[in-house]
């Protein structure tokens, strides 16, 4: 292959929320001085690194045409019980992120465990978890509440030889859900069954088991997620998780994944979280009241998804 | 005598209402392309899922090479041998014609990463063996119907199956397609394969198959070599009883008028008309294009390459302007665009005629249930309640539930599209009559039915249909069942080739 063809490809395949990004990068660049600075830049990647967890895990469920709402919750349960843990336990760190991931984990394939038994549409069933986890939360606690271990409040803020460690985990999740959901054989089946459920069964494969696997990984990002919060709240706030149900959603179709399932770019997610992360950064810069703010981010998502829209219908 | 490559004992599957397979012993060998025909609803299919793994049994035994077996999955069957190629398509579009083939096996490179590079490399030495001009990069979403088709056998060899199960694999082949695949079949039977082949083209079950086995409600009647079988023979077996005229309808009263003109849609460029009280038949092979006749009559397709006139005047392209106009259409697929299967029977019967029990823009449901409720007696209905959810109906129930619905419109023009699939025979002899007496009222029936002796049975007149097209129409006087099997299937060849 050539090197221009091979150039052209690349550009080809390059999920066009880059462009929207590059577009906004700019935008930014022009309109306030304190956009481009390292310190600020630095500061959105970081802001970004939950809400980038999140939506690779929520990616994994979508990828097989099916949704995970619980999400959001399940953040505000982790963080939440990982506060209080170690408020009780302070020499105990690490095995309280351990029962934190497992309890996560735990979630995601009671999840995924009921939309294969029951046959449930997993927005009905992963609605009724959000609200079983919010109804938890609130159990546990109606106030922010205990007090984050050193080791997440370092992952949330803390940098390893310059880079915010917090990048770096989301790096290495970003390698293991490219390789899971886009190379693997794990991925590729996700992917047929999310295409056409129907001619998956027909071709054998197991859906039962890679439903399961796909509910289980977006607890465990959820998980990682939730623990990342409370590193960077130091406490445990019972409503830190609300909304980012959503917010992962949306990250996940600006993207470029198709919202009925069937394709998936991880890339295209990493971007789309940059891309809203850079919106209410410059929307901050800018003082824009924080409701405008809200409203603003709503159209922009809106027309970014109309804009996308042909390559959707061309696949439809 | 050695084993039989395939064998099945006492094989039954009930389905809720239904015994599709009862107590089916059947047998084949390796090496002989042996063909399963019956009509629709013989349990064909029913037996190939079976077989395949998509469906379990409810009791008895299959056996391969001896071997009893018990597939759970169709990975569990295509481990011993056997793979299907479906009727309807199961391979994905947005995948290339490779990565359908070797779905659910797929190479692996390091990691358990998926290997896309080695599929295509085996898929194109598999289509080159076997004669498939197919490029192993396409997208299947770009393929014409035929090469998927041939997507879906490449993709069964590809198991290196001993049993292959071809499911009406002609319904879309044009002659030089079917051909190919004739070679293709004739190549494996020489490789000693067991080829079962389901059709029901008296024409192609003679020209490919050796022996020939026969099912009917449910049940195997006869498996016979081809050379012992004689066409007529056949399809006494496929009915049941010996081929004579069932008894003519009632006479078109005289005088009526003409309701619907079809212009541009028989090929000798006729029109075809249809007159008060008359009942026309559509037959036609499946995927003949009767359905899409009917919906393009009504405007559920655009109605392009001819007109539909109702007394004369154009019917509007809206489909709801049709309704309104008088020209209704009841679907084949109850399930997925007939019923709303969770309301209730009152509710699904006057769906279409809500105008009729409003008033100010509010339902009047006392009147709308005793219109329903009145309807309904005089069309037999069995049910606890008009509250009932319909989905929990038997489907001859449920179709009657439609007919209402389709008569609170007092329609002039009724399309039936197979009024009698998944409807058991008291049901069948009830809407019968009620189509009967329909016409007898003055409405003008198209009935559409891949049950020839239905078509036999109800109308005046028949209709071929082939590729969408109308290539003859017939008085229904002296026809059987024979000579209309042979006119849907020997007019569509001679229509194709020409």
């Amino acid at each position: 292959m050539r090197p221009l063809q091979a150039t052209a490809l690349a550009c080809q395949r390059l999920p066009r929320i880059y462009w929207a990004l590059f577009l906004l990068v700019l935008a930014g660049l022009v309109s306030t001085p304190q956009f481009g600075t390292a310190a600020n830049l630095a500061n959105v990647l970081e802001q970004s690194a939950t809400l980038a967890i999140l939506a690779l895990g929520q990616a994994a469920v979508i990828a097989g045409g099916m949704i995970d709402l619980s999400v959001g919750q399940l953040v505000g349960l982790i963080t939440v019980v990982a506060c209080m843990l170690f408020e009780a336990y302070p020499a105990m760190s690490l095995p309280i992120i351990a029962v934190c991931l497992g309890l996560a984990a735990f979630v995601g394939l009671v999840n995924g465990e009921l939309v294969n038994r029951l046959r449930m549409s997993p927005l009905i069933l992963t609605f009724g978890m959000l609200s079983i986890l919010q109804g938890a939360i609130f159990m546990l606690t109606d106030r922010s509440v205990g007090q984050a271990p050193p080791v997440m409040t370092f992952l949330a803020n803390g940098r390893i030889a310059g880079i915010p460690a917090s990048l770096l985990l989301v790096a290495a999740i970003a390698v293991g859900a490219w390789y899971l959901l886009q190379r693997s054989v794990f991925g590729w089946h996700l992917l047929a069954i999310g295409n056409s459920a129907e001619s998956a069964r027909k071709a054998g494969l197991n859906l039962a088991s890679r439903t399961r696997t796909a509910f289980v990984l977006s607890g465990l990002c959820a998980g990682i997620a939730g623990l990342l919060v409370a590193g960077r709240l130091g406490t445990g706030f019972p409503n830190a998780g609300s909304g980012l149900e959503l917010d992962s959603i949306v990250a996940v179709v600006l993207g470029g994944t198709l919202l009925k399932g069937g394709r998936v770019s991880v890339a295209g997610i990493l971007g789309a979280v940059l891309f809203l992360g850079v919106l209410s950064n410059i929307l901050n810069l800018l003082q824009v009241p924080a409701f405008t703010q809200i409203v603003v981010k709503g159209l922009i998502v809106i027309a970014a998804i109309l804009v996308d829209r042909p390559r959707e219908a061309a696949a439809a | 005598m050695t084993m039989p490559l395939l064998q099945t004992r006492a094989l039954t599957r009930r389905f809720p209402g239904v015994v599709a397979l009862a107590n089916v012993d059947f047998a084949a060998d390796g090496g002989e392309v042996h063909a399963v025909c019956g009509a629709n609803g013989a349990g064909k299919s029913t037996l190939m899922n079976v077989l395949s793994g998509t469906i379990l049994p409810s009791s008895g035994s299959v056996s391969v090479a001896g071997q009893e077996v018990s597939f759970a999955s169709p990975a569990d069957a295509r481990a011993a041998g056997v793979s299907i190629v479906y009727q309807e398509f199961s391979s994905i579009p947005e995948l290339t014609v490779a990565d359908n083939i070797y779905l659910g096996r797929e190479f692996h490179g390091p990691l358990h990463t998926v290997d896309r590079r080695a599929a295509v490399r085996a898929a194109g030495v598999l289509l080159e063996r076997h004669g498939i001009a197919l490029d192993a990069n396409a997208m299947v979403g770009s393929l014409g119907v035929a090469d998927r088709q041939l997507v879906e056998l490449a993709r069964a060899l590809s198991t290196d199956a001993r049993i292959l199960i071809l499911d009406e694999p002609t319904a879309v082949l044009s002659i030089a397609e079917q051909e190919k695949l004739f070679g293709v079949i004739r190549s494996l039977r020489e490789k000693g394969l067991l080829v079962l082949y389901i059709s029901h083209r008296l024409e192609e079950i003679f020209e490919i198959a050796d022996r020939v086995s026969v099912m009917r409600d449910g049940a195997l009647v006869a498996t016979r070599a081809k050379a012992d079988l004689t066409e007529t023979e056949l399809v006494r077996l496929m009915t049941g009883r010996e081929v004579s005229a069932p008894h003519p309808p009632e006479p078109i009263p005289a005088g009526s008028r003409t309701v619907l003109t079809l212009s541009g849609l028989a090929t000798d460029g006729s029109a075809v008309e249809l007159r008060q009280g008359e009942i026309l038949g559509l037959a036609g092979l499946v995927g003949a294009g009767r359905t899409s006749i009917a919906h393009r009559i009504v405007g559920l397709r655009p109605r392009s390459g001819f007109t539909a006139a109702l007394d004369g005047a154009p019917l509007p392209d809206d489909p709801a302007r049709v309704l309104e106009a008088g020209v209704v259409y009841m679907t084949e697929d109850r399930k997925r665009d007939g019923i709303f299967g969770p309301l209730a029977i009152t509710s699904n019967a006057t769906a279409a005629a809500l105008k009729r029990f409003s008033s100010a823009g509010f339902l009047r449901l006392r009147r709308e249930r005793a219109a329903a409720g009145e309807m309904l007696r005089g069309l037999r209905l069995v049910a606890a309640s008009l509250d009932t959810p319909i989905a929990s109906l038997s489907g001859g129930n449920q179709q009657k539930v439609l007919f209402a619905r389709a008569l609170m419109t007092a329609p002039r023009v009724l399309i039936c599209d197979e009024p009698t699939r998944g409807v058991d025979v008291g049901a069948k002899e009830e809407i019968y009559g009620v189509l009967r007496r329909l016409a007898g009222e003055g409405v003008a029936i198209i009935v559409i039915s891949s049950e020839l002796n239905e078509v036999l049975a109800l109308s005046h007149r028949i209709a071929v249909v082939r590729d969408g097209r109308i290539t003859a129409t017939m008085d229904n006087a002296g026809l059987d069942e024979h000579s209309l099997t042979v006119a849907a299937t020997g007019v569509a060849l001679r229509s194709a080739q020409g």
